[in-house]
């Protein structure tokens, strides 16, 4: 199942206000703080901030909790390790850096577009722009993200198809299909972003985003004659204009 | 104008012709192009975006040479595949069109709000801020069109866009495409779509075996293959 855990998801609270950078250095600060401190009051404190910055950004409540039960189990087994060997501190210390850390990275990732951290990666790759180009490092972390919840849905995919032949148990008939789909699902991506002309360089790029600047300075006229279109379809036959080619015939010249 | 000058492709591994020397020239606002699976069709729309190089020959799409100017020819011409689900980046509508338009608009804000009035055109502006992943199949179509449509080209070429929707939905993205002030290129394996196209492209085994008039080109299309199902089930 694609987790909606993490999306970003459009508010008005301080953390979505706050500029990306502000947040990402928050999030660097804390943790550094949290993994350098081995005292354990301060780290219920941490704890408590961040679950408080993570229920600033109003997430969705179901998803939200399924995730921290994830990472608070994990945190447990931490903690039960440490309390094993008898340092009850560093159990305690352990277990409230892990929940804090996933719960101000949660709250950071679903109140940031990935629009506002393409431009954190573009802006902070711009000293590297001779060795890659920082839109293309951009779209790479884009790119990264896309690919979980593809990657979670094929894996889940996989396993079913692999039930109904009743293959189940065997291993290859999940990761040898996960896979070969997994590379299908990166060549069709891949090729969209051709298609798009995204991350295009060279000569020819050069030349057409001059021509696309260019274009942009122009007024905007909409696509359609009579926009717009009404609101997808429900239950009745949705209405589309009539074709504009007069416009758009003049809009060539 | 899009001109195909014995544009030719051919397998890369194995030297198989996909298209043989194909050469036309397409000025009409809609063209449809038919054919069965694996018969070169998609091979054939891709060559006019610059997604496929032709191996011998050339494709001009407005005189420029898709093999030396395909940054170029790519902003004239949008593409859009069978599968909405591989042509979406971003993780909400509202941000993959806006990814669209990134080159052409550095501001953030003033990029959402054109990527905005994109999905208003188009029908989705209620959808804005929902992750693509929660979107219907049509409305991913829907989506990747709006995505395409931003960036202002000239040309679309859909490939099969209704394979995977249903009736209502194929109803839906096929009247907008035909509703669109553009040259669209439609290949499809509807025929009442392919036939109220102006010109219509059969393509078979690799060649263009009919270029004319949409009603002949489904009976040819047809005749081709049932006279092959009838004798494979002879053989």
């Amino acid at each position: 199942m694609i987790t909606l855990l993490g999306i970003y998801r459009p508010a008005r609270t301080p953390l979505h206000l706050a500029p990306a950078w502000l947040k990402m250095l928050m999030l660097l600060g804390i943790s550094i703080l949290s993994l350098a401190t081995s005292d354990p009051v301060t780290s219920l404190g941490l704890l408590a901030a961040c679950l408080l910055l993570l229920a600033s950004t109003r997430p969705p409540l179901k998803a939200t909790l399924k995730g921290m039960a994830f990472i608070a189990a994990l945190a447990i087994m931490a903690a039960g390790f440490q309390v094993w060997l008898g340092d009850y501190v560093r159990a305690l210390d352990l277990a409230g850096d892990l929940i804090a850390i996933s719960a101000l990275a949660l709250a950071v990732t679903s109140s940031t577009s990935m629009a506002q951290m393409m431009d954190l990666v573009v802006r902070l790759a711009a000293p590297l722009r001779w060795i890659l180009p920082p839109e293309t490092l951009g779209l790479l972390v884009a790119l990264t993200l896309r690919a979980i919840p593809e990657a979670a849905q094929i894996l889940t995919e996989a396993r079913v198809a692999a039930r109904a032949r009743g293959l189940e148990r065997d291993p290859r008939a999940i990761l040898i299909p996960s896979g070969a789909r997994t590379v299908g699902f990166a060549l069709q991506l891949g090729q969209a972003l051709h298609a798009r002309g995204i991350a295009e360089h060279g000569r020819s790029a050069r030349a057409a985003d001059r021509e696309d600047r260019a274009r942009a300075d122009e007024a905007h006229a909409p696509l359609l004659a009579e926009p717009p279109v009404r609101e997808a379809p429900t239950g009745e036959t949705p209405e589309v204009p009539e074709p504009n080619r007069r416009g758009r015939r003049e809009r060539r010249r | 104008m899009i001109e195909f000058k014995d544009a030719a492709v051919v397998a890369p591994d194995s030297g198989v012709p996909i298209l043989e020397p194909t050469t036309l020239t397409l000025t009409e606002d809609r063209i449809s192009i038919i054919g069965a699976n694996g018969s070169g069709k998609s091979t054939l729309a891709r060559l006019i975006n610059g997604l496929v190089l032709p191996v011998t020959g050339s494709v001009e799409v407005d005189g420029l040479d898709t093999q030396k100017q395909g940054a170029q020819v790519r902003r004239k011409v949008g593409y859009l595949f069978t599968d909405a689900s591989a042509q979406l980046i971003m993780p909400t509508a509202v941000e993959d069109v806006a990814l669209s338009l990134r080159r052409v608009i550095k501001n953030r804000k003033e990029r959402d709000d054109a990527a905005l009035a994109a999905l208003r055109e188009i029908g989705l502006a209620s959808k804005a801020d929902v992750s693509v992943n929660a979107l219907s199949g049509g409305q991913r179509q829907l989506l990747a069109l709006a995505g395409v449509l931003a960036c202002t080209p000239s040309i679309v070429v859909a490939d099969e866009p209704t394979t995977l929707l249903d009736l209502r939905w194929r109803a839906h993205v096929g009247a907008l495409l035909r509703s669109l002030p553009l040259q669209v290129i439609e290949v499809t394996h509807d025929l009442d779509s392919a036939a109220r196209a102006e010109r219509t492209l059969v393509v078979d085994l690799g060649r263009v075996v009919f270029d004319g008039d949409p009603k002949e080109a489904v009976q040819l299309y047809r005749d081709l293959m049932f006279g092959r199902a009838s004798q494979g089930a002879t053989a």
